[in-house]
């Protein structure tokens, strides 16, 4: 049987440390004492669940009494140090914040649920789009399919929504009327479309999303049956959506489609996309091929590389997360690198407590005194430190969570970033308690070398002033600026990477010219100009230009740096060969002029051109280029993809514009004079003289003018288009330089600290040597190589690090250059500059050094 | 009327009872752990039986009171010869002690005079 003395000396060790030292013993003997006169087991039992009773009671209130004397120790250690105290503080909370702000991205997008029932099993099929099939075509066919469940297919489209007293501008999204319970996503209130809701004169229904039934029926369940007007079709409300479903991305309202295509030009196309859920047990790599096979079955000829290249089935989960996923992987990588660093800083801080108190500690060694002690102790403090940056951290997360919406949002409101979030929580809990007890406990853990016996003691004594150079402490703070330095150096050369990349993008020629133009859109479906759009895009134009301190004026229907697609197909020239593709967009007279794009060959469309019976076009260089030893294509016939029988004439080649922005190549273009089909969504475009934005509300009320029944939209500046669409590219740059700037500046005031510090351990030492005639340069230069050492061994590691984190840097911004040598010499010339400067500071109290004071002072 | 001047005796008033307890006990002279236990059990009549835990706690808040110090280890001579740490009271200590019997006092008067106790035998 156990020796019950054993069981209670082991249950004595829960008291907290300094109560054990005092008491251990006496609590130990008195309870001998007491145990061996019990007379019976019955006694004995008693006697033991007392003991019990009284520890269960005396362990918790002696942890709260030592607790509260630490945490007040702590307090005033820190106030003492306030300085250093602070940054460290300031660095966790930074360092804690951005990485729990990112982290609630990835739990956005990668760790919640998405809207919708068993996603892993729905898909996105591209290529497929067969509208000619009709509703019977397409029901017959995703029925009858060996690897798909179900498909659906939907189209979306801005579109003028008026219900009870107001009208606004909604996404709305056409869909078959087996949308929802293909999702399985059925409607919070009401009812999802029934079979056959997707034909003509059934199709007057609508599902609305919840947060339009909020704002206009105030949440009121009556909103069920009452009619609103969607581009002014009048249409009943069946159903309501649950909350937080928008899928397609920030849709508003739901309605069947009726697989018809009358309303527009079925040559400009319609972007449909196609849903499926796979059959049970099936892969999507079997699902793919086998959706190539049908898709080629059902082809009414062969199909080209091209085409069946396109034929994918792409998993819709990885689709709404995709663009996000990596991103925000790669940028949780860099804030954990931050972490630690700034976590190697805190250490530095604790362990030069250690050292300061190194003397006490082995004497207290000698005398007998337990070194949990000072672990209690050291614990207290690193986590009072992190729990403090962790509550300071928060708000830093929740900007940054903030920050990371307008860069880059999610593509569903379900996936909407937010640190009010369980697993936000948890991780900015567990990440500060893994930082307080990593550095509390490292530091701690050296305490247990210095050997508790008096032939130590004595040993140490003999050399504490110049010890510390070769102990544990050092060499861990050796690793530490080590560590630090390969992380900066990898944050700076990503930084100088992706500034290099940003740089570069902003200089890059659009093709035209982003300031001083002003653009507004506006939306004539359901107004009285729905059929003659030309008549008020001149009456409107009229207007705009004569707005004072306006330029010129034009419309085009597609303006760079928009979030449509172009419409495109393939143009043959003069009618014969294979045909180059051609992205159409109609524009009115002027449009080049006032975007400032050159036309370098031919002339500009005039008035005259758009009630020609031989339509004209222009093309931009891209275009040109695609034809093999063309240079110049003005005068010769282009034949529309579509028609075999239309004809256009190229009147002129302008600069290639950016369609995308800085990193698209430039697409190949061709521009008609804008007719009847062309108008029904075009933007204007206004160069003005003076401030752009002062133009913003005289603009677009010359444009109202011409028509108060006309909403007009999207008023804004070429220049902040512009700057949305770098958005992206701007945040992740300024994240990396931000990050890496904050890296080399907790790099400084580690290898400072270390410098500093290791002068004051060593004071003894170089009085001798000054006393002896070194002088303090030499004294000063050899300090120097002795701190650089480590810097060094870190830079080795570093260069490695940055080639690897080069590659995943592309993942943020793909016009980011991969990094190569030169970038990781500057950054190395950068950070061993700023570490010799910083250890030269540091040592610069030796000049003022008086040998004999020193010396006396022993 | 003079600003009352904060008094760091009354700060520890009321007093815990086996701090109460603990300190009449150490006026008779030094003891030892277990020695104020066995003590106190006595003089209650059983009825005040601290566990070591308990016993331990008060010893080591006394001490950082000031109530209470250690004087030297040395043997006990009832039980064996092995060595025990003994506390004795400090005059803090004993002032506390009587600031406590006072303040007793003062309230078993009041007691008195409203449920008016019939005078001992």
């Amino acid at each position: 049987m156990t020796d019950p003395k054993t069981i209670y000396r082991l249950l004595l060790k829960l008291y907290p440390a300094r109560f054990q030292e005092e008491y251990t013993t006496p609590l130990e003997r008195q309870f001998w004492d007491e145990y061996r006169e019990l007379p019976n087991s019955g006694a004995r039992l008693l006697f033991w669940l007392r003991a019990l009773a009284d520890l269960a009671v005396s362990i918790p209130l002696e942890f709260a009494r030592e607790l509260r004397q630490d945490v007040a120790y702590a307090a005033r250690v820190y106030r003492r140090r306030s300085m250093a105290t602070g940054l460290a503080l300031i660095a966790l909370a930074l360092a804690i914040g951005a990485t729990t702000g990112v982290f609630s991205v990835v739990n956005a997008v990668l760790l919640r649920g998405l809207p919708f029932r068993d996603p892993g099993r729905l898909v996105q099929l591209e290529g497929y789009f067969r509208p000619e099939t009709g509703a019977a075509g397409f029901h017959g066919w995703r029925t009858g399919t060996s690897y798909l469940a179900d498909a659906a297919v939907y189209r979306t489209e801005e579109m003028n929504l008026s219900a009870t007293h107001e009208a606004r501008r909604i996404k709305a999204a056409e869909t078959s009327a087996n949308f929802f319970a293909l999702l399985g996503s059925d409607p919070e209130i009401g009812r999802a479309f029934a079979d056959g809701e997707d034909a003509p004169g059934k199709d007057n229904v609508a599902v609305i999303g919840n947060g339009l039934w909020q704002q206009f029926f105030g949440g009121d369940p009556r909103a069920l049956g009452s009619t609103i007007h969607l581009n002014g079709v009048q249409m009943v409300v069946v159903g309501i959506a649950p909350p937080g479903f928008d899928y397609p991305g920030a849709t508003a309202l739901w309605t069947p489609t009726i697989f018809d295509f009358a309303h527009v030009s079925r040559a400009r196309g319609i972007w449909w996309t196609s849903l499926g859920r796979l059959k049970p047990r099936l892969t999507l790599a079997q699902a793919g091929s086998m959706f190539r096979a049908d898709m080629e079955r059902q082809a009414p000829r062969a199909l080209t590389a091209e085409e069946r290249s396109k034929l994918r089935v792409i998993s819709l989960r990885d689709l709404l997360s995709g663009h996000v996923r990596k991103a925000s992987l790669v940028l949780l990588g860099v804030v954990i690198f931050v972490l630690l660093t700034a976590c190697a800083n805190v250490a530095h801080l604790l362990l030069s407590r250690v050292a300061e108190r190194r003397q006490e500690m082995v004497l207290r060694a000698a005398l007998g005194a337990s070194r949990s002690r000072l672990v209690q102790q050291l614990i207290t403090e690193a986590t009072l430190l992190t729990l403090a940056a962790a509550a300071a951290g928060m708000a830093v997360a929740q900007w940054a969570s903030r920050l990371a919406e307008t860069a880059q949002p999610a593509s569903l409101a379900a996936q909407a970033y937010t640190i009010l979030d369980w697993r936000v929580f948890g991780f900015a809990a567990g990440l500060a308690m893994l930082t307080g007890l990593l550095f509390g406990v490292f530091p701690a853990s050296l305490i247990g070398r210095m050997q508790p016996s008096a032939e130590a003691f004595l040993t140490q004594m003999g050399r504490t002033q110049a010890g510390d150079r070769h102990s544990g402490v050092s060499r861990l703070r050796g690793v530490l600026i080590a560590m630090q330095t390969a992380f900066t150096l990898m944050l700076v050369a990503g930084s100088i990477t992706m500034g290099r990349g940003f740089l570069k993008l902003m200089r890059t020629d659009l093709g035209f010219r982003t300031d001083h133009v002003v653009t507004m859109r506006v939306a004539l479906s359901g107004t009285a100009f729905e059929k003659r759009g030309m008549a008020y895009f001149q009456a409107a134009l009229e207007r705009l230009r004569a707005v004072p301190g306006v330029e010129s004026a034009a419309a085009v229907e597609f303006l760079p740096l928009g979030k449509d697609g172009l419409i495109g197909g393939r143009f043959k020239l003069d009618g014969i060969g294979e045909g180059e593709l051609g992205m159409i967009a109609g524009t009115t007279p002027d449009y080049f002029r006032t975007m400032g794009t050159p036309i370098l060959r031919g002339r500009d469309f005039t008035a005259a051109d758009e009630r020609r019976p031989d339509p004209v076009v222009m093309v931009n260089e891209a275009f040109v280029h695609q034809f093999a030893g063309e240079r110049d294509l003005v005068g010769r016939v282009l034949v529309s993809p579509w028609n075999e029988k239309q004809k256009y004439t190229v009147i002129g080649v302008t600069r290639t514009e950016r369609y995308f922005g800085p990193g698209d190549d430039g697409e190949p273009q061709v521009f008609t004079a804008a007719d009847e089909q062309s108008s029904w969504n075009m933007t204007f475009v206004a160069r003005v003289h003076g401030k752009t934005e002062a133009y913003l509300p005289v603009c677009r009320d010359a444009i109202r003018a011409a028509d108060p029944g006309v909403p007009v939209f999207g008023v804004e500046t070429l220049a902040a288009r512009f700057s949305a669409s770098v958005a992206q590219s701007r945040f992740y740059t300024t994240a990396v330089l931000f990050f890496g700037v904050f890296a080399l500046l907790l790099a400084v005031i580690g290898i400072y600290g270390v410098a500093s510090f290791s002068i004051a351990q060593r004071t003894h030492e170089i009085g001798v040597r000054l006393a002896v005639g070194a002088s303090s340069q030499r004294l000063r230069t050899m300090l120097l190589w002795q701190s650089l050492v480590p810097v060094a061994a870190g830079m080795v590691l570093g260069v490695a690090g940055a080639m690897a984190f080069g590659r995943m840097v592309e993942h943020l911004v793909d016009t980011a250059d991969p990094i190569r040598i030169p970038m990781c010499a500057a950054a190395g010339v950068l950070l061993a500059a700023t570490a010799a400067v910083t250890v030269w500071m540091a040592t610069r109290r030796i000049v003022r050094m008086d040998p004999m004071r020193v010396l006396r002072a022993e | 009327m003079s600003k009352p001047k904060p008094n760091p005796i009354d700060a520890l008033l009321p007093l815990p009872l086996p701090v109460f307890h603990m300190l009449l006990a150490l006026t008779e002279g030094e003891r030892h752990g277990y020695a104020l236990k066995r003590e106190i059990l006595h003089r209650t009549g059983g009825k005040l039986n601290l566990g070591s835990g308990a016993l331990y706690g008060s010893i080591n808040k006394m001490l950082e009171q000031s109530l209470i110090e250690e004087s030297e280890e040395r043997p006990d001579s009832h039980l064996d010869d092995e060595r025990r740490r003994y506390y004795r009271i400090t005059p803090l200590g004993r002032r506390v002690a009587h600031a406590e019997a006072v303040r007793l006092r003062q309230l078993v008067e009041l007691a008195e005079d409203s449920l008016g106790f019939p005078e001992p035998a």
